[in-house]
């Protein structure tokens, strides 16, 4: 059982980082960026709980902030960079962000040991969860609520002008500002969201982990960030939500029995399902 | 002071290398407007594969094992186009990226598999040539990566200017319709970009290994994140700015290296990029044809 | 309403716009008429904002608009329809006239949440009166992408009008239509006059031009060649010229 729990954990949590990309694609840009404002998130959240004693929850709420802090700064020169050039960019950026945690070294001394990201070696002890008493089952309730939260607030956006506005960028920026639509408001809003939901995923990434460094911010969690709106469709929110399930349940968890394989098929199904359905999952809406 | 121009140097020289990649990214987007990720890892791929001769031939001499990674950069672009350009519709973008990520992640499992994670070596030529002037000294080996880049670049400006497919790939690059009607086959151009760029990318691939020493797939993402650098520096689709932005940012690289470290080096490159980002977008030459 | 004061655009060597002198008044429907590439659209382009003027002064309601970029530009009262059809073809009918609701008035009516977060309820009337007067009412859910070809034109304009503009710019909007399309194009551009909306429309079309509008401008090379009555227009020689050819001047 315990074992399924850890899958919905990690499920939960890569719903939220492929949640922070589709909100930032539905504007039109594809970003590579999520998975550092996600490492953001998980070494904020990390060094609150652990070097200052914090609850989770209020530092959570730090690491949406500061998510959404980094995303708004990337935002606005993301917004001078077009098509592209911009995922160069956002990848370049989540490169520059796990270099920094690479080279990144805070520790105090608690209870006679030091504590704290330590560099390449990481972050480790991040025991949150464990020293207050949650089980498993627990925790992976409590990250649900969270993924539960940014579905419905996601849901919410796309259900009222905002989402539609979104949309609209995304699909003609000439046409956009034509109507009048301020596009800059628009986009660094967009991956300002973004970058908060990608904190809280984090955030909490960290403390169910428990040890966290800089590798596991790598290109390939970006890759996975923005797979998920892509290969689920723009359509809607439970587009990610099937993709992460399909490729995180069924792929890498599914296809255990192919050991070391597993990562080789990662690469192949992506490229087959591109393929086969270019619109993703989901689709677009019929046209 | 001639440590910096002894640094310089050497950086330059190993720009080159940089160059042939951003080449090859450039290339492919100047043609398909297209950026394939996949493109440096098909390259430490084709250089993998070249050293398939030494297991065959364990006395063989550099310049075979080069050729051979020469030859397998340009099947694996051939590979890498099929795969994820030839039957994905150009209507989505998004998919031909995702599906060259994927491409990439697979390239790299693959070369982990194969070797099992384990460094190889690569053979070198003229390592142990030194050319001095005083205190100033220039490596054999790397005079040798410069001396071939260079000459794959002229033979690629050649191609480009001077024969009837280089012909054909500008006019795809600026008009892919008017130049279908003009009986251009567009799988053709496609294809071949593909291939030449892959060719280009095996050479580079076996330049790298030969300079550095070893081969290791940790190369593939560095290698992936500074050729893009690089081809936004010189200007998505110029191949004249991806040279040259090759040369800089190998020296850039190398002089930064030189007084903060391996570690933060990396992360100087990536300011580079920001600072062309924010003040010149276009990069240093301004794009031909560039749209998006 | 409108005043262009020797507006120049430049293009490298190109000079698409050069030192154009135009006054639309309030209330007008004015025409801008010219051979292919006389520069019609880049003026409607640099009056909207995408490009800025080489030299010369935009004004609007006695304020130079020149610095302002285009989103605000409509914000201050003008809109424009595209001469190729720029709908947001993933968006439906409707959500396109809601996107489009950016004018000053609805910015000072609803509050932030309200405009941003809430729903569609507060809105119903409004774009219900825009679907009626283009006749898509039946289509409110449709994809713009799905429309047929008039209907997007309608779309279009009633896209433009969502924002209450007091200008519109018609980039040919007759383009592609038969007699019949024509005449129920002019009868809505009538009605929109009579809702107070000043009108400047860019066409080829003669029928449209000449049956609609007050007074014209032809353009030539990017240089007003004529201005008059519609009357005035067609009897005059330099016209006759530029669309037909003739001795050089």
């Amino acid at each position: 059982m315990d074992f399924y729990f850890g899958l919905a954990q990690l499920i939960g949590v890569h719903t939220l980082l492929g949640l922070s990309a589709y909100i930032v694609l539905l504007t039109g840009q594809v970003s590579l960026a999520q998975a550092g404002f996600f490492a953001v998130g998980a070494y904020t959240a990390g060094m609150l709980t652990v070097l200052a004693g914090w609850h989770l929850v209020p530092a959570l709420g730090v690491s949406a902030l500061s998510g959404a802090a980094v995303a708004c700064a990337v935002g606005f020169p993301a917004l001078r960079v077009k098509g592209l050039m911009l995922v160069i960019a956002t990848l370049a950026f989540g490169e520059g962000v796990r270099l920094f945690f690479f080279n990144f070294d805070y520790q105090i001394a608690k209870g006679g040991i030091q504590v704290g990201p330590l560099g390449g070696e990481g972050f480790r002890q991040i025991r949150f969860f464990p020293e207050n008493g949650w089980e498993t089952g627990e925790v992976m309730l409590f990250i649900w609520a969270f993924v539960a939260a940014a579905m419905a607030l996601l849901w919410w956006f796309d259900r009222s002008r905002y989402g539609t506005v979104l949309r609209a960028v995304g699909e003609d920026e000439l046409a956009a500002q034509s109507v009048g639509i301020n596009l800059t408001a628009v986009k660094v809003s967009a991956m300002t969201v973004g970058g908060a939901i990608a904190g809280i995923g984090g955030g909490l990434y960290a403390h169910y982990t428990t040890h966290i460094e800089h590798a596991s911010f790598s290109i390939l969690l970006a890759t996975f960030a923005i797979a998920y709106p892509i290969v689920g469709g723009l359509r809607s929110v439970f587009g990610t939500l099937l993709a992460v399930i399909f490729v995180q349940g069924f792929l890498v968890e599914g296809l255990r029995f192919l050991g070391d394989w597993r990562n080789l098929l990662f690469g192949a199904l992506i490229v087959l399902a591109m393929n086969l359905r270019p619109s993703g999952i989901l689709g677009r809406r019929r046209a | 002071m001639l440590d910096f121009f002894q640094t310089l140097s050497d950086g330059v020289l190993f720009g080159a290398t940089y160059a042939l990649i951003g080449i090859g990214f450039t290339l492919v987007f100047g043609v398909m407007h297209k950026i394939n990720m996949a493109y440096a890892a098909a390259s430490v791929g084709g250089a993998y594969a070249g050293l398939l001769v030494l297991k065959v031939m364990a006395t063989a001499p550099p310049a075979l094992v080069f050729f051979c990674a020469f030859v397998a950069g340009g099947l694996l672009g051939w590979m890498v186009y099929v795969a994820c350009f030839h039957f994905i519709p150009l209507s989505s973008p998004l998919a031909t990226l995702m599906s060259t990520v994927g491409m990439m992640l697979l390239i790299d499992e693959v070369i982990v598999h194969v070797t099992d994670g384990m460094p190889q070596g690569y053979p070198a030529m003229f390592d142990d040539v030194m050319l001095r002037a005083g205190e100033f000294s220039m490596r054999g080996d790397l005079l040798l990566v410069f001396g071939v880049a260079v000459l794959a670049m002229i033979g690629l400006l050649l191609l480009l200017y001077r024969t009837r497919l280089g012909l054909a790939t500008r006019a795809v690059s600026q008009q892919p319709v008017a130049a279908q009607l003009c009986g251009i086959r567009l799988v053709r151009v496609n294809a071949l970009t593909f291939i030449v760029t892959g060719l280009l990318g095996g050479l580079a691939g076996a330049l790298i290994g030969a300079s550095v020493g070893t081969l290791s797939p940790l190369l593939t993402v560095p290698l992936t994140v500074k050729g893009l650098i690089v081809t936004v520096i010189g200007g998505l689709g110029s191949v004249p700015g991806a040279i040259v932005a090759g040369l800089l940012v190998g020296g850039f690289e190398n002089v930064l290296q030189l007084y903060r470290g391996v570690t933060e080096r990396d992360l100087y490159v990536m300011l580079l990029l920001f600072v062309f980002l924010v003040f010149r977008p276009g990069g240093i030459f301004a794009a031909k044809g560039g749209r998006d | 309403m409108l005043e262009l004061r020797t507006l120049s655009r430049h293009f490298g060597g190109v000079r698409a716009v050069d030192g154009l002198d135009l006054t639309v008044q309030e209330g007008q429907i004015f025409g801008l008429i010219g051979p292919n590439g006389s520069g019609k659209s880049t003026t409607v382009n640099v009056i909207t904002g995408l490009f800025p003027p080489t030299s010369g002064a935009i004004v609007f309601r006695g304020r130079d608009i020149a610095g302002l970029p285009t989103h605000l530009r409509l914000r201050e009262g003008i809109a424009r329809t595209f001469q190729n059809i720029r709908l947001f073809g993933q968006l439906s009918v409707w959500q396109n006239l809601w996107v489009a609701q950016n004018s000053a008035q609805d910015l000072a009516h609803q509050g932030f949440f309200a405009r941003w977060l809430g729903g569609q309820r507060g809105v119903r009337e409004e774009i219900g009166r825009l679907l009626e007067f283009s006749g898509l009412a039946h289509k409110r859910d449709e994809l713009a992408a799905n429309l047929a070809f008039g209907e997007q034109r309608r779309l279009e304009l009633a896209r433009a009008m969502a924002a209450k503009p007091k200008l519109l710019l018609l980039d040919e909007p007759a383009a592609g239509m038969n007699s019949e399309e024509i005449g129920q194009l002019r009868s809505r551009i009538l009605k929109l006059r009579e809702s107070g909306v000043t009108i400047l429309l860019v066409e080829h079309v003669m029928e449209l031009v000449m049956g609609v509008t007050d007074r014209i401008a032809v353009l030539n090379f990017g240089q007003k060649i004529a201005e008059g009555t519609p009357a005035e227009i067609q009897a005059h020689p330099a016209v006759r010229k530029a669309y037909l050819g003739g001795e050089a001047a």
